[in-house]
């Protein structure tokens, strides 16, 4: 009991495995002698019982009678002390325990995710064999889309033209062409009015990627 | 004289968020259909659609742009061409509500300074999910000067108005090269319809 609980504290951790032989081998007096970090239910009961049949021998006197009601009292709340700090205990062990595997887990995966940690704030590891891995450029796409839009913007003249054919709108021997230019206007191609004579249509569709129209 | 297929061409570009329907908008305008599954816009796509406005048949070449932020370097260079510009956010979504304003930006450093814009608050039959009030939309509207709709592609609301009005918006606005008969009621109508105080 007079023990620096620091010690005992430092010491637990390697020796918990011993502790309840210990009580028991000593008998219920052997109780007393154990530090307060060690203590169990059982030992409260062993102290209680010690400590009653002394009471007992001290005879009926009413002064015994009084202080008996206050050991009992006092025994009562060592217990659930010992209860709780038992409990308290379990929960820390069985949290360290996760805890422990859970550095032998990431020591394990060790070399890769500390890679990922070194690369610094803004890069990123690709993972070679997912088959979704990025890997084309934003130019690369770029010109793809481009192409694919004006493919289509292509096919969307082409249909048209088709259709003016198909209702008879121009006659097949008339070249459309050249017509067609002259006559549609593109809104806002003031200052484009020079070259307008040269622009194919799909040209004037491809101004708004150019940009050059302000 | 052979006909033309068109007397205009309009450009217009869809911009806001990702998932708050621009595509939905676009094929509800273009083929008048609405498809549920969600498929996200790889950088950015067209679609065209012919329009007859004060007896002018007048093409529009809509932009379609991908809102995702791994895209912008793509679609913000397709800005610089637009005449027109809807700036799409969803009813039920604050976040990209809230957005606005950072599209708005993007308008101001990439577009032409006389862009048309228009603000739609789109998936408006979705009333039980709705988390921007009309009335938000019509006051952020009024505060940069520019129209509002809410829409629904799904249901059909409003789609077809918001991109008649913003073609009427450019087409006030068009100058006309070859003044002739046909030119004298767009020159003319200009300032009476239009609610907007900005100067062309």
């Amino acid at each position: 009991m007079e023990e620096p609980p620091l010690r005992e504290e430092e010491e637990e951790g390697d020796e918990e495995e011993e502790e309840e032989e210990e009580g028991e081998e000593a008998g219920p007096e052997g109780a007393l002698g154990k530090s307060p970090f060690q203590l169990t239910a059982e030992d409260v009961y062993d102290i209680s019982y010690v400590m009653g049949r002394e009471l007992m021998a001290l005879g009926s006197d009413p002064r015994v009678t009084q202080l008996q009601f206050k050991i009992v009292r006092v025994l009562e709340m060592l217990e659930t002390l010992v209860n709780e700090g038992n409990l308290t205990v379990e929960e820390l062990r069985m949290e360290r325990d996760s805890l422990r595997k859970e550095v032998e887990g990431l020591r394990r995966e060790g070399p890769a995710a500390g890679r990922e940690v070194n690369l610094g704030p803004d890069k990123m590891v690709v993972d070679l064999t997912d088959p979704n891995r990025p890997r084309f450029t934003l130019q690369e796409l770029r010109d793809v889309l481009q192409e694919r839009n004006k493919l289509k913007s292509q096919l969307f003249v082409a249909q048209e033209e088709l259709q003016c054919y198909k209702s008879g709108l121009i006659p097949p021997r008339e070249g459309p062409r050249g017509r067609r230019e002259k006559d549609a206007v593109v809104a806002r191609a003031r200052n484009a009015s020079k070259n307008k004579e040269e622009k194919t249509i799909i040209r004037k569709l491809f101004f708004f990627r150019s940009g050059k129209q302000t | 004289m052979a006909k033309k297929t068109y007397d205009l061409l309009f450009k217009l570009l869809l911009i806001g968020d990702s998932g708050v329907g621009k595509t939905c908008v676009l094929f509800r305008f273009s083929d008048d259909a609405f498809n549920t599954t969600f498929i996200s816009t790889i950088g950015i796509d067209f679609k065209i659609k012919t329009v007859e406005l004060q007896g002018k048949k007048i093409k529009l070449q809509i932009w379609d742009t991908a809102g995702q932020e791994r895209f912008h370097t793509i679609t913000t260079s397709y800005y610089r061409g637009a005449m027109g510009i809807m700036l799409v956010y969803d009813i039920t979504n604050g976040k990209s509500f809230e957005n606005i304003s950072k599209w708005l930006r993007n308008i101001d450093e990439h577009a032409n300074e006389d862009v048309e814009r228009m603000l739609l608050g789109n998936k408006c039959d979705m009333d039980d999910k709705r988390v921007v009030p009309k009335g938000k939309g019509e006051q952020i509207a009024r505060e940069h000067g520019i129209r509002f709709f809410e829409t629904s592609a799904k249901a059909n609301i409003n789609i077809e108005k918001a991109f008649l009005t913003l073609a009427e918006d450019i087409l006030r606005k068009t100058p006309v090269k070859e003044p002739n008969s046909e030119n004298v009621d767009i020159s003319s109508g200009g300032g009476v319809t239009g609610w907007k105080s900005k100067c062309c």
